[in-house]
């Protein structure tokens, strides 16, 4: 079953409309995507282009983080550095990259019809039948030439596939450098209000003491940068 | 001088070791605001030391400097554990005053207690990274734990390859589902309890002895 729920565990089939109005047993609103062939406690090798689910590595969970942490702070820092280093690792095909690389992310959607013609179930088919009919939709003659033509970068990526095999640190190390990029360890909206950012607080050496009335923070300072 | 050296980072080696072993483990109770932290905190410190750690209420931040109890002994199959308990105050990335306004509080005293929040989530960041050598991390069971908070919070918490025990309070809530921490969280075991009504407690002093032991 592709999707389960959260909750109570219940299966799903791939597309099924039962999920739209929450799962029928408990009511819950959150499911989890499991690919085809995949084991709901194991999918070692499988890489689901949506955020990940809750899997059982740490590679994922700190993975999964930096994702919602890019969701959160919806900075552009580190997708900025992701084609430099790409087309750097693909210097030979540089020209016929680099121009589409802005499509990436949305090359990989494009690739979704394909896929889902191909291993569509009951389930799919009566949901997109029931809503619009064959003949109502467009052409499929230009949205499959777009389509190919978005896909050619992305088939010679190979960043993705590179991808889980990293280790956790340099994620988490990614993580800290761009959350640290984004705001100060505690910014004052005003006072009473404050937003933290938890990675730096985390990470510095010093930790803040006192906050006061104006926005100034008093830290305690280490030991070492005393007797400098 | 060479063989000084060696001899001295020997002795020096042995005698942490020495004081590894008779140092109570400093368990950490992190997580998010009004899980229960500090209700649990209070539960383990009267079933075994007979004091409390501190006032506990349905106002977020309650809790906001570390408390710390001291040599809590745990007894279980005949074999003793000895911890330190640090309850901290609820993690967060935005306190805010307003909404303290909403417990009949005057704005005067919301802001100051949002103050003091942050500079509580400071020094239990800070505590995490330098001054526990354990983790117990309590979740709200009624709530989603699909959370920015947690997922940093556990993920550092692996990162620092420290020893985590997560635990699924308030259980006697008709909304409670463990199932949903369990997926969450599928690389850690999950207790279920209910720190409030003391339920399930003994099989939280056995994850607790053998986790932290």
């Amino acid at each position: 079953m592709p999707h389960q729920c959260t909750d109570c565990g219940r299966g799903f089939d791939d597309g099924s409309k039962e999920m739209l109005s929450g799962c029928p047993n408990c009511g819950g609103n959150k499911f989890q995507y499991q690919p085809e062939g995949a084991d709901i406690s194991e999918t070692p090798d499988a890489e689901p282009p949506e955020p990940p689910g809750p899997d059982s590595t740490v590679a994922r969970t700190v993975g999964k983080t930096a994702a919602s942490v890019r969701d959160f702070v919806s900075g552009s820092a580190a997708d900025g550095d992701r084609p430099a280093e790409q087309s750097h690792l693909d210097a030979d095909q540089s020209a016929d990259a680099q121009p589409s690389d802005p499509s990436h992310t949305s090359g990989s959607p494009s690739t979704e019809p394909d896929r889902t013609s191909a291993t569509e179930d009951s389930a799919q088919a009566s949901a997109r039948g029931d809503v619009v009919e064959p003949d109502e939709l467009p052409s499929d003659v230009p949205s499959a030439s777009e389509s190919e033509h978005q896909f050619r970068p992305v088939g010679a990526d190979p960043d993705p596939p590179a991808e889980p095999d990293r280790e956790d640190r340099p994620d988490l190390e990614e993580l800290r450098a761009e959350l640290n990029d984004q705001f100060e360890s505690i910014k004052v909206l005003e006072p009473g209000q404050y937003e933290l950012n938890l990675m730096e607080l985390y990470d510095r050496e010093e930790y803040i003491i006192a906050l006061q009335e104006d926005g100034h923070y008093s830290i305690q300072v280490p030991e070492t940068i005393r007797s400098e | 001088m060479g063989l000084l050296t060696n001899l001295k980072d020997s002795i020096s080696r042995a005698a942490s070791t020495l004081f590894s072993e008779e140092d109570p483990k400093r368990i950490g109770i992190y997580g998010p605001p009004n899980a229960g932290k500090t209700t649990l905190a209070n539960r383990i410190a009267r079933d075994w030391t007979g004091d409390a750690v501190g006032p506990e209420s349905h106002v977020p931040h309650e809790t906001r400097r570390a408390r710390r109890k001291e040599n809590v002994e745990i007894e279980r199959d005949g074999k003793k554990v000895t911890i330190d308990i640090v309850d901290t105050p609820g993690v967060t990335t935005k306190v805010d005053y307003t909404e303290f306004l909403e417990h009949d509080m005057e704005k005067d005293d919301a802001v100051r207690r949002s103050r003091e929040a942050t500079e509580g989530v400071a020094e239990a960041m800070h505590w995490l990274r330098e001054d526990v050598d354990g983790v117990i991390y309590v979740l709200d069971s009624a709530t989603d734990p699909f959370t920015q908070v947690n997922t940093m919070l556990i993920g550092i918490i692996e990162s620092q390859d420290l020893p985590v025990l997560i635990l699924a309070n308030k259980i006697d809530l008709e909304e409670s589902s463990v199932q949903r921490i369990r997926n969450a969280y599928p690389q850690h075991e999950t207790i279920p309890l209910s720190a409030l009504e003391g339920d399930n407690m003994d099989e939280v002093y056995d994850k607790i002895a053998e986790y932290f032991g």
